[in-house]
């Protein structure tokens, strides 16, 4: 393994930093919806008295697209798992005005901020990626586990960082990988079903979220201070919007995306191989 | 100490015998037996390596379903859960044929016996270029770390097969292998610099430093088949070097020469390789065809069958050897005018093989069969290679090779070449120079009993894999189990399975014979097979330098049952007929 020296000592320097302010209590914070990326919350020192939470929603109006019916009878193991309709692709789902896996992050304003710790999980289950959207801290480990006893890869393709492509041939395999360095997004995708793709956003501090079902959200810790937020969507693109954030206190934050937005350009960045098909492609479902 | 080398003109020079230290004696030598004795212990490990990948293949492919016995001491990315990693896998096919390749047999066969009995066979006091021969075996150790070391490296070893293909060895994305892949393609491209040094030398050594006497049609068969190897090494080697270079490149600093995205053509890839390909598997069989022709004349007690035409055989499986590569290709989509004539000039290599089987055998006939290890290593190696080379037809045939092509049909014939032929020859070269080598002799019964075993058993692991290709088994399968055509052969790969680890075994009772003779086996005498060619008139083991008079060479190298002479069933190469040999020669 190659070791960091950069990212080592910058992690040890805010560690250090943050001790000496005498910092105390929970880490930074965590996605907060329903399907919050999977994270566990970083297990770092700071004090409760100056930190805030960010309450969201990621409203959507419009009528979501019909999302298509996925063909999985070439592993009926999978099929038999969907009852009532059967699997459907996942890429929008919006509910009650509200639009999940939008993954938001703190995109500006963030000086300083504790190092990864504990680790996010990514699951193939039923032949699904869950979750399908999740986010992680450069250099956090990335806990990916098969629950399915079939053969999957995993073969992710981020564009400034070190890619990988695994695979996990059977139930209960588990492999664990981290990104060094911020990036949003990494495509995931499964080789042997193409149905399968899932995207981590990686960012260097914890203050990021992916909405859940009723598309809220909930990123908890954050130093006071004012930040840009950025919020990311797989088929409707990228928003940005400022939020304060006051000592103890909760601050809102609301995303509008619609219908109309559909075809945005949605930055994944250059796939790192040319003619890579599909890197560049949405993964997802 | 100032010692008289008397030359063969009755010239004599003056030579200072002079002090070598430790280091410049046994580790950074120049002398040619030192080399090969050094090329011979690094081989061997790597023989061990190369099959222990092949055991770990074998465990998956009999038992895809069960955790691999000590599954936990390998890191995540190679075994998880107990369960070998598909990607894992590929590497082990990957490095197990690279290895076997480049780093066991082909420097076994040439690294070894080309350094040791070129000079010692020809009556020269070394090699042409001692420190070039020096650089051939220490370039070979950086090959061989980066090759062993690029399984621990982020995204494993290599794992796009022992024939690289592109685009699938160029993008790392399509098997995530990115610095393996370019560690194995900066050790072929050493050990492609490896092999051009050794061959400059050994083609310059037969060409310039024959003793006296011996011409072209008195060299041993042995000499001649890495005389000739050497040469297909030379032409053959670079190409592979280069288009190593050039797929390096494509990975590296964004080039496409293989890269159909960027204008390049992935058969180029498959020309270059097989361009190289198939003068390599001449490389790799023409030695252990020498081998046998030697040892066959010493245990049939007769001179070798058609002599001259053994010769003009290896020269014509040489040649053609270069005209042939297409028949690797038939699945790429050639004009069926070509495949033709790639069918045709392949068939053709039939004749000169046939020539060389059909000798040996006149060779053992009717002779006083000596049935030591040595012989029956190169009576299972006639057998084998016969398999081996009657597989090959049905795949020089278009219509043919198209159904069995990449099946494990495939598998059989290269392992009845490679192993049945090229490491059969090996193992009866072994214990046959051996004697020579380190001045003992390896245990006769040993030796036997890892014969039988190991023809037994290689023939139970190789000989099924013909039925399983022409079922449809496809080569470097991860999972066979999962394919409704492949039902029903579950239990013949187990039975492989169980056979290839007894194979293995069998060959831990010959490095135990090995090792253990090395202190313990009887003192060899100088001349312990009543052989014929210069290197047993020296002693065993022979003196730095080799000869205190160069040989004068009388006639051919396989005198034996001499009508001449009546005291022994043999004539050296440098005893005349009319003059009684001293003491019976013995």
């Amino acid at each position: 393994m190659r070791l960091d020296l950069r990212n080592s000592s910058a992690a040890m320097f805010v560690a250090l930093g943050i001790a000496a302010c005498g910092g105390g209590g929970d880490a930074g914070s965590s996605g907060g919806g329903d399907t919050g990326g999977g994270a566990a919350p970083p297990a770092a020192t700071i004090d409760p008295a100056t930190v805030g939470t960010i309450s969201g929603m990621i409203n959507f109006a419009g009528d979501a697209p019909a999302m298509r019916a996925v063909d999985m009878s070439g592993e009926p193991d999978c099929a038999a798992a969907y009852t009532g309709g059967g699997p459907m692709t996942q890429s929008v789902l919006a509910s009650g005005g509200g639009l999940a896996n939008v993954f938001v992050y703190l995109s500006g304003g963030v000086s300083g901020a504790p190092a990864a710790s504990g680790a996010v999980t990514l699951n193939q289950e039923n032949c699904r990626y869950a979750p399908h959207v999740l986010g992680a801290q450069a250099g956090q480990d990335i806990q990916i586990t098969n629950s399915d006893n079939l053969l999957h890869n995993i073969n992710a393709s981020p564009t400034t960082n070190r890619g990988f492509n695994i695979s996990q041939p059977r139930a209960g395999i588990t492999s664990t990988q981290k990104f060094a360095s911020a990036e949003v997004m990494v495509p995931v995708r499964c080789d042997v079903h193409g149905w399968m793709g899932a995207y981590i956003g990686v960012v260097d501090h914890p203050y990021f979220a992916v909405s859940g079902a009723n598309g809220s959200f909930r990123i908890a810790n954050v130093p006071a201070g004012t930040y840009t937020a950025t919020a990311w969507h797989e088929e409707y693109g990228e928003m940005t919007g400022s939020v304060t954030v006051t000592a103890g206190g909760s601050a809102d934050l609301s995303f509008d995306y619609s219908a109309s937005m559909a075809g945005a350009d949605v930055p994944l960045g250059e796939p790192l191989v040319v003619g890579h098909d599909g890197a560049h492609t949405h993964a997802g479902q | 100490m100032a010692t008289m080398i008397a030359e063969a003109t009755g010239q004599a020079i003056l030579t200072e015998e002079h002090k070598q230290s430790f280091l410049r004696k046994y580790i950074f030598s120049t002398d040619h037996k030192v080399i090969a004795i050094q090329f011979l212990f690094l081989t061997l490990f790597f023989l061990m390596i190369g099959g222990f990948l092949a055991m770990m293949m074998r465990y998956q492919i009999a038992w895809p379903d069960q955790p691999i016995p000590l599954g936990g001491i390998f890191p995540e990315s190679m075994v998880a859960s107990g369960y070998i990693l598909p990607e894992f896998y590929n590497s082990l096919v990957t490095m197990h044929g690279s290895i076997m390749v480049f780093l066991a047999i082909m420097p076994m066969l040439v690294g070894v016996y080309a350094n040791y009995l070129i000079p010692l066979q020809l009556g020269a006091h070394d090699m042409a270029f001692p420190r070039l021969n020096m650089y051939s075996f220490w370039i070979m150790i950086p090959a061989g770390i980066l090759t062993l070391s690029s399984f621990f490296v982020i995204g494993g070893a290599a794992g796009a097969g022992w024939t690289l293909y592109a685009p699938l060895s160029a993008r790392p994305d399509l098997t995530g292998v990115a610095l393996g892949q370019q560690m194995w393609l900066a050790s072929v491209v050493l050990i492609g610099l490896s092999s051009i040094f050794g061959s400059l030398n050994y083609i310059t050594t037969v060409i310039n430093m024959r003793a006296p006497g011996m011409t072209w049609f008195r060299m041993p068969l042995t000499v001649w088949a890495l005389f000739i190897t050497a040469i297909l090494g030379l032409l053959a080697m670079p190409v592979l070097s280069a288009a190593g270079i050039m797929l390096l490149f494509d990975q590296t600093i964004g080039t496409s020469f293989f890269l159909p995205e960027g204008g390049g053509q992935p058969l180029l890839w498959q020309h270059l390789f097989w361009f190289f390909g198939h003068p390599e598997v001449y490389i790799l069989i023409l030695p252990a065809m020498g081998f046998t022709s030697e040892i066959l004349a010493v245990g049939s007690r007769k001179p070798i069958f058609g002599y001259k035409a053994m010769v003009w055989a290896i020269i014509s499986i040489a040649f053609l050897g270069f005209i042939v590569w297409g028949h690797h290709m038939f699945q790429s989509g050639m004009n069926p005018a070509l495949g033709l004539t790639f069918t045709i000039s392949t068939l053709f290599i039939a004749v000169p093989s046939a020539i060389k089987t059909f000798n040996w055998m006149g060779t053992m006939w009717r002779g006083n069969l000596k049935l030591h290890t040595p012989m029956l290593f190169a009576i299972g190696f006639v057998a084998m290679f016969a398999i081996g080379g009657l597989s090959g037809i049905f795949m020089a045939s278009t219509p043919v090779d198209i159904y069995i092509h990449d099946t494990y049909f495939i598998v059989a014939h290269i392992h009845y070449v490679l192993f049945g032929g090229s490491l059969f020859a090996l193992f009866g070269a072994i214990y046959f120079w051996y004697p020579k080598m380190f001045g003992r002799m390896m245990n006769e019964t040993l030796g036997k009993i890892h014969f039988w075993l190991t023809l037994i058993f290689f023939n139970l692991v190789f000989f099924p894999m013909h039925g399983l290709g022409m079922v449809g088994m496809m080569r470097r399968i991860y999972d066979a189990s999962g394919y409704r055509h492949l039902e029903g052969i579950a239990d013949t790969n187990a039975l492989i399975t169980w056979s290839a680890f007894a194979l293995y075994a069998s060959g831990f009772l010959f490095a135990f014979n090995f090792f253990w003779s090395l202190w313990r086996g009887k003192k060899a005498a100088d001349n312990p097979w009543d052989a014929t060619t210069l290197e047993w008139q020296t002693p065993s083991p022979p003196k730095h330098g080799n000869w205190a008079e160069v040989p004068v060479v009388y006639h051919g190298p396989h005198e034996y049952s001499h009508p001449g002479v009546t005291d022994k069933d043999w004539l050296a190469q440098n005893e005349r007929p009319d003059v009684p040999s001293p003491a019976g020669g013995h």
